[in-house]
């Protein structure tokens, strides 16, 4: 196990600066998930703390000790990769004893820890197939088998589960947590998914565009995002945008009677509020009222994208499951205002 | 429409089969009935003279040679452009400096006929005047000058380094694609887990070459079976019957000594040897297919 910190690391690819100086401190043992848009650097920052690319400045150091310039194998880390990337030609247990078996170790020994690790991730039937024998799950499974063979000080993992179908990942997405729990090991884990980023996270490391907007705890991120990028990418459906002008001592929201400018917010350009953060109410009491155009129902919850006349954007309501509101029908809707959000025109929260 | 259809097919499907036996099947299975005949290739009263010729075939001395010569030949050409394209391939696959120029330059001589090839090769091993006699001849004087085609113990050898020179190409260009299609992660894989570089050869990068090993072997050997015309124009089977393949071996009895009977039996010889060895490969094959899919 050990503590991964990574100090104003950068990556050129050519003149494209791809990581514009990162600092990142991984405690021992910790669950970390990098999460961002395609593009922003985080599978670049796995495959340089994995040492499959070179940093071209900055360090990285595993428990204190410098390992930028060290080959991977010396790292001591394992990786997961998005394909598997399993050898074909080998059958599962060769697949995951192929680190042992490089190392010369006995026989013996490479067998009984085959038959251990195959335990663990419920591979023993499996283990004289070939991969392509396997079904999606079981072959991520090897994969994550040959990681844990040789028991690294921290295991990375790049978007695991996205080849998998919707059932597999949920599943897969508890036994990697199980594993991090009966392990205790350092893991660093890249995803889009933000459902798993939030399920597996300890920690949340949010990129964009080559940089960190933030870190922080799953719900920290969801209840107190520090910019608009990281409340628009935490949280699904994304968090509502509302355009928002301050004249004077009065706030104006298109679609909405102007309120008085809430203290410290003088310098508001953007209101952001969660879907969960509107409610629907009758017409007195509220604060936006249009149309809905278009009902999503996912069984326990239901969403409603309602138009509100002079927003741009159609506002996303959550509602319960059971909920009779129908598209075209008309909706009033009211702010809870303690939960709303606040960003100056640079897009950091006020 | 149905009707209209399936008048098409069989038209379109009675060309290509029409082709098919009366260039192959008919010689095929004339083959099989001369091969039972004392026919001389003109005569038309010939005799059936049962199994005679393929008993005459084992007590021939020269069939013997010419059996030991093909295995030779057989093995060495398979062999050698196999190890050699893949060496090249590994080569020019790394960043090396040229390597698209090299790659065309390797892959010329498949362009070529194997008469031409042949004709350059005689040039390079005449005695008197060729290349390599003269290198050698700069190089360490008069003393290990050499008749190479023209001696017993190394006219086999001068035509396989030919054909192997000419069969190089095409293993190279197999093998760069298929070391282009081994997915980089495979050998990321290799990086984390700390393997060094004969490991991650001998263990990850030459078995997922199998695919393309499997074509390379099978055009091989389908290639150094018909390997008939180089050794015809480089040495003809000689000096004393030194580099007489079974092919050459069969020209020579049925167009030479107008034994037609004969040579069809050599011929079906052949042909059984080919088939097993094209069994051989079809079980290999299923076998790669079984891993690769």
């Amino acid at each position: 196990m050990a503590r991964v910190q990574l100090s104003d690391l950068r990556k050129s690819f050519g003149q494209v600066q791809v990581i514009k100086g990162l600092d990142l401190d991984i405690a021992d043992g910790e669950f970390v998930v990098f999460v961002g848009p395609s593009g922003c650097g985080k599978s670049t920052t796995l495959r340089i703390i994995a040492g499959l690319e070179d940093a071209t400045s900055g360090a990285i150091r595993l428990d204190g000790r410098d390992v930028t310039r060290t080959r991977p194998a010396d790292r001591g880390i394992a990786m997961v990769f998005q394909s598997y990337a399993l050898f074909p030609h080998m059958t599962v247990a060769d697949n995951i004893g192929f680190g042992l078996q490089l190392q010369k170790q006995d026989r013996a020994l490479i067998s009984r820890r085959v038959a251990e690790v195959a335990e663990t991730l419920h591979l023993t039937p499996l283990l004289t197939r070939y991969p392509r024998e396997l079904s999606g799950g079981q072959r991520q499974r090897v994969a994550i088998g040959r990681a844990i063979i040789r028991n690294p000080r921290v295991f990375l993992f790049d978007e695991p589960l996205s080849n998998l179908d919707a059932a597999l990942r949920v599943q897969m997405r508890l036994e990697i947590a199980r594993l991090h729990q009966g392990l205790g090991a350092t893991m660093v884990y890249v995803t889009h998914d933000q459902v798993e980023a939030m399920t597996l996270a300890d920690r949340i490391v949010v990129f964009n565009d080559g940089r960190i907007e933030q870190v922080g705890s799953p719900m920290d991120l969801y209840e107190h995002p520090e910019n608009r990028f990281v409340a628009g990418f935490i949280g699904a459906p994304a968090m509502n945008f509302l355009p928002v002008r301050v004249l004077g001592t009065q706030l104006e929201v298109p679609g909405m009677a102007t309120i008085p400018v809430p203290p410290g917010k003088e310098a508001a350009t953007e209101l952001g509020i969660r879907p969960e953060h509107l409610h629907v109410v009758d017409g007195l009491s509220a604060d936006l009222s249009g149309e809905v155009e278009l009902i999503e129902r996912l069984g326990a919850e239901t969403y409603a994208y309602v138009r509100v006349p002079g927003l741009p954007l159609d506002l996303t309501v959550r509602l319960p499951g059971e909920t009779a509101l129908r598209a075209r029908s008309s909706i009033a809707l009211k702010i809870d205002w303690t939960r709303a959000k606040w960003f100056n025109a640079s897009g950091r929260v006020l | 429409m149905e009707q209209h259809n399936r008048f098409w097919r069989v038209v379109l499907l009675a060309a290509p089969l029409g082709v098919f036996g009366i260039f192959v099947l008919w010689p095929l299975f004339s083959s099989f009935y001369y091969s039972l005949t004392d026919w001389n290739g003109f005569d038309p009263n010939y005799s059936f003279v049962g199994f005679d010729n393929f008993a005459k075939i084992a007590s021939d001395r020269l069939f013997l040679q010419a059996a030991i010569n093909t295995a030779i030949w057989m093995v060495a050409a398979i062999v050698l452009p196999t190890t050699l394209g893949l060496a090249l391939a590994l080569l020019l696959d790394s960043r090396v400096l040229g390597a698209r120029v090299f790659k065309s330059i390797f892959y010329l001589p498949i362009c070529l006929s194997a008469v031409i090839v042949g004709q350059i090769w005689i040039w390079i091993y005449q005695a008197d005047w060729g290349l390599l006699n003269t290198i050698i001849t700069e190089v360490t004087g008069e003393k290990y000058k050499y008749a190479w085609l023209a001696k017993p113990d190394t006219a086999l050898w001068s035509v396989i380094v030919a054909w192997s020179w000419q069969q190089t190409g095409l293993a190279m260009v197999i093998y760069l694609a298929g070391l282009t299609a081994i997915p980089g992660d495979l050998l990321e894989v290799c990086e984390i887990e700390g393997a060094t570089p004969w490991q991650r050869f001998r263990r990850v990068v030459l078995p997922l070459l199998a695919p393309s090993t499997v074509v390379v072997v099978a055009l091989s050997v389908i290639n150094s079976l018909k390997g008939f015309d180089i050794l015809y124009i480089m040495t003809g089977g000689g000096p004393f019957n030194s580099s007489d393949t079974l092919a050459m071996h069969m020209y020579n009895e049925s167009f030479k000594k107008y034994l037609m009977g004969y040579g069809a039996a050599i011929s079906v010889v052949l042909f059984l040897i080919a088939m097993a060895i094209i069994g051989l490969y079809f079980r290999q094959l299923r076998k790669v297919d079984r891993i690769y899919g």
